[in-house]
């Protein structure tokens, strides 16, 4: 018998991918089941947003960065205002600092809700992304009474927020949180113990910590290897620091730890979200700042930790209405680099949970 | 004129086509061509409307586990969705790549569908209900059952693009696998029952439930256990999908087809879903028997429990790794079906049963 | 026992599927039954009108035109010799419309209000772009809370104007006059922003087009 001839294939996996969350297009080289090379290929989603923000005022770069990670838009209001706000030196008032954490930490459980339903569906069970998505409906119903939409808020404003909450928000939120708390138990019970997904996910696409550190990944994908770092604590903004909670770490850094992370950090939001609504004050929820807002001249660069790492604003101000440049950074780009780090040597099927367990989303890689 | 052995209960609608046909005045070999094909297209229609009432049925369950309403429009709880569903398919345009095999790609569908219908020749739907009592019925069903392989090779190669070679191979390794297992778990039952036929098999299941063989052999829920984690890794299901792992390989190898060369594979996998729950109930379920109702309501109450129990499964489970299906497969299924057989063998043979 | 525990857990996974196929569905049927929108919702923008005389509210100063991150809005409101502006045109694109509600917070005399529909969807994306009459008629069920309560001059003002527009320069003197008292309140907002705001409005404009 002839010596059997294999070759390695090139694999385009996207930019139409059921499993590439959005339009990522991985160029994959492959033998047989095993992927020996992926070169990620960004910039399908590119909509300039920077570039945009530059030819808007201040006020009217919120909506256009509502688009910049549209999972959780509402860190992505909060840290332009903060950035903002740092500039001009605005004291928020203090009811307007609850809301926003409220808000804040609602949206990180709905992304980390979504982040549950859509790596479940990625290992192949579709069940817990309908269950996820339940629960992720109340947090949106919270939202559209509170704002008027369930997506792109435009909620946080320069100097406070846009509008007070409406009388039965806070009985509701207490409602969902509940209902959260309760319902992990079936998320956890559905998934946490299974065999099956034990095996797809312990020990898979582990990431050492100082390699997470190298690549600028951050957020939970980064405290699941064990590296105790997060912004609401290391870098204080807002009033974070007024609330008991604890920061969620894993050890081992593979896709499970990723996952479990995550639950925890659910876990540590509502928390914080029952405390923040114990202690709401009254008061304004919106300090006195001009339409026509005008910083002075200067630069600033404002972080928060959102649910996919660090998220970044840097604004250059040359005292006009509107910002000279604005810079992003996303959690996403970062851990879509380290991709091909971790995920070379694996199966196909590794390569999709660990591009789940990362949590990318492609809007943020983007811009 | 020669009947179908058993089908005793069906006899008087058989009188019937026979008298309708033969009163056009055919000779004779034409005219069993004429029934026996009339025959086939009955069984086939009952199948593939069956089929889409599994999948009508798959798809109000999936949306009950995950508090939808699932299909609603088309009557009464969307009733006739799916069959308006294989309408629009009908109707709708092939698209063929460019680059394709063309006789391998045409015929893979084909084949997929005919072989997963082959089965029901042998499987006895209740007393006195099946086309073909064959004395190797088990061998047959077996043997049968495995040409899916083939089909699924053939559209893997012959749609000529990666994703669905990669699902062709797969599913290749994957349903060789666990045939053994499948067999194995299946020949503790052949040990017992004495005998090859599947009519045989039920028979010696006879009276109430106890008897069955899930409760009579040795290890019978091991049995069972290990052929439905067999069955449904032979069906292609969720946790077993990987031939078609929609998130990894986008849809495997039906990923080139369209229309109704995209609906016979949809469907054939149904049917073959049907099939592997029917030849649990015959073998470990006690087929037909049961009490006061007619047999064949016993039989497809106990296929639709089986079923019921798969679609549990493919809703609930995340999906296994390719190499990680092979270790189950080789590493566990395997000796473990194979000591239940020996040992089950052994009791046989000493006697240690009731 | 490792085999015993694996079973244990996935017999409790399909509890929970199990558990929840007995449950009602939490989706509804949509065209059928329809969620009913908070109050404070962002669907479309309308125009709204005085609840008395059923006239528009809006006087032209264009701020939500200015305040628009997406110069969605078009205001073509020309002065006329007085320095007073006439509303003739409002239209707004809604496909290039994103919902953000700034041109809501902007408007200062309730004039427009993004009201909780969300049906407008179309296969032609040029019956998108909706005029002032359209918005207007949309805008009449909208119900509002009146902020502007301490100009009710204004009201009058703006009820007078469109009667009078259409008359003689003449004709149109005596409520013009009768309306006077009323204009410095209403003034100082519409000037304070054309002064700070104009260029920015105008240059959003021209980058979009």
């Amino acid at each position: 018998m002839p010596d059997l001839r294999t070759e390695e294939f090139v694999v385009n996996m996207g930019p139409h991918h059921p499993s590439t969350h959005g339009v990522c297009r991985l160029i994959l080289t492959m033998d047989g089941e095993k992927v020996l090379k992926i070169v990620p290929v960004v910039g399908y989603l590119h909509r300039s947003l920077e570039k945009i923000c530059e030819n808007r005022t201040y006020p009217q770069c919120i909506p256009i960065l509502d688009r910049f990670e549209y999972v959780t838009a509402m860190s992505c209001n909060y840290v332009f205002s903060l950035a903002a706000e740092r500039l001009a030196e605005i004291e928020v008032p203090e009811r307007a600092e609850y809301l926003r954490v409220i808000m804040l930490e609602l949206n990180r459980i709905a992304s980390h809700l979504i982040f549950y339903g859509v790596t479940a569906m990625d290992i192949g069970a579709l069940t817990p992304f309908l269950y996820g998505l339940r629960e992720r409906e109340m947090i949106m119903d919270l939202f559209e009474m509170t704002c008027g939409q369930r997506l792109t808020f435009n909620y946080i404003r320069i100097g406070g927020v846009a509008k007070d909450i409406p009388a039965e928000f806070i009985p509701y939120c207490r409602k969902t949180v509940s209902v959260i708390r309760e319902k992990l138990n079936d998320y956890e019970g559905l998934l946490n113990e299974n065999p099956i997904w034990l095996v797809r996910n312990k020990n898979i696409g582990v990431l050492p910590p100082d390699v997470g550190i190298a690549y600028g990944v951050s957020g939970p994908s980064l405290r699941a290897s064990g590296v105790d770092y997060d912004l609401r604590r290391d870098d204080p903004y807002s009033i974070y620091d007024r609330f008991d909670w604890k920061v969620a770490t894993r050890s081992n850094g593979d896709c499970y730890d990723r996952y479990l992370v995550r639950l925890d950090e659910i876990k540590q939001s509502v928390r914080i979200i029952e405390q923040a609504l114990d202690g709401l004050p009254e008061g304004p929820v919106k300090a006195k700042v001009s339409p026509n807002f005008k910083p002075p001249e200067g630069e600033t660069y404002a972080r928060v930790e959102n649910s996919r790492g660090e998220l970044g604003v840097y604004i250059q101000s040359d005292g006009t209405k509107k910002p000279y440049r604005v810079k992003t950074r996303g959690g996403s780009f970062n851990q879509l680099q380290v991709l091909p780090v971790i995920g070379t040597g694996g199966l196909i099927a590794d390569l999709v949970a660990i591009f789940a367990s990362l949590d990318i989303i492609l809007p943020e890689v983007d811009r | 004129m020669i009947w179908p052995v058993a089908f005793a209960e069906l006899r008087p609608i058989f009188d019937w086509l026979y008298d309708m046909v033969s009163s056009t005045g055919l000779p004779e070999p034409w005219l069993s061509v004429v029934i026996y094909t009339g025959l086939g297209a009955m069984m086939f229609g009952v199948l593939a409307v069956l089929a889409l009432y599994l999948v009508w049925w798959e798809r109000k369950i999936s949306a009950h586990i995950q508090q939808r309403f699932g299909p609603m429009r088309h009557g009464w709880h969307g009733w006739y969705q799916t069959i308006m569903d294989a309408i629009k398919l009908l109707q709708k345009e092939h698209v063929d790549v460019a680059t394709r095999d063309k006789f391998v790609f045409f015929w893979a569908p084909v084949m997929c569908f005919v072989a997963a219908f082959l089965a029901y020749v042998t499987i006895p739907f209740g007393e006195g209900l099946i086309v073909a009592d064959l004395n190797i019925g088990v061998l047959y069903i077996m043997a049968v059952t495995t040409f899916t392989i083939i089909s699924l090779l053939m559209a893997g190669w012959g749609s000529n693009n990666k994703y669905a070679l990669l699902g062709g191979m797969r599913s290749a390794a994957q349903v060789v696998s666990y045939e053994v297992p499948m067999v194995a778990s299946i020949l503790v039952v052949v040990v017992f029952a004495g005998s090859l036929s599947m009519v045989d098999i039920v028979r010696a299941q006879d009276g109430m439930f106890y008897n069955w063989f899930i409760f009579r052999l040795p290890f019978g829920p091991i049995a069972f256990l290990t052929y439905i984690v067999a069955a449904t890794a032979e069906a292609n299901r969720t946790p077993f999908d990987i031939p078609e792992a929609e998130q990894e390989l986008v849809a495997g190898f039906n990923i080139e087809y369209s229309g109704m060369k995209f609906a016979m594979f949809f469907l054939a996998e149904f049917v073959n879903m049907f099939t592997v729950s029917a030849i649990a109930v015959t073998l470990f379920l006690g087929g037909w028997n049961g009490v006061f109702l007619p047999s064949w309501f016993w039989f497809l109450l106990k296929t639709f429990a089986v079923v019921l129990l798969l679609m549990l499964f493919r809703w609930t489970y995340p999906r296994l790794r390719v190499d990680q299906l092979m270790e189950f497969a080789w590493k566990f299924l395997v000796p473990l079906t194979f000591a239940n057989l020996i040992l089950g063998a052994w009791m046989k043979y000493a006697g240690w049963y009731w | 026992m490792d085999i015993v525990k694996d079973i244990k857990n996935l017999l409790a996974g399909m509890g929970i599927t199990g558990k929840h196929l007995g449950r009602h569905a939490i989706t509804i049927q949509y065209p059928e039954e329809k969620w009913t929108m908070p109050e404070r919702s962002r669907g479309i923008v309308v125009l709204l009108s005085d609840k008395k005389t059923g006239e528009l509210n809006c006087t032209g100063c264009e701020l939500c035109m200015r305040a628009c991150p997406t110069g969605a809005i078009m205001v073509h409101a020309p002065r006329d010799e007085k320095k007073k502006r006439h509303l003739k045109a409002f239209t707004i694109d809604f496909s290039l419309c994103c919902f953000c509600g700034l041109c809501e917070d902007a408007c200062n005399f309730c004039a427009l209000k993004m009201a909780p529909m969300y049906e407008f969807s179309t296969d032609d994306k040029e019956s998108l772009t909706w005029d002032m009459k359209t918005l207007q008629e949309i805008g009449r069920d909208v119900d509002y809370v009146d902020t502007r309560k301490k100009k009710k001059p204004v009201k009058k003002t703006e009820a007078a104007k469109p009667a009078g527009k259409p008359a003689d320069k003449s004709a149109d003197k005596p409520p013009d006059k009768s309306a006077e008292p009323a204009l410095p309140e209403a003034k100082p907002a519409t000037e304070d922003e054309p002064t700070t705001d104009q260029p920015s409005g105008n240059e959003t404009k021209e980058g979009e087009q």
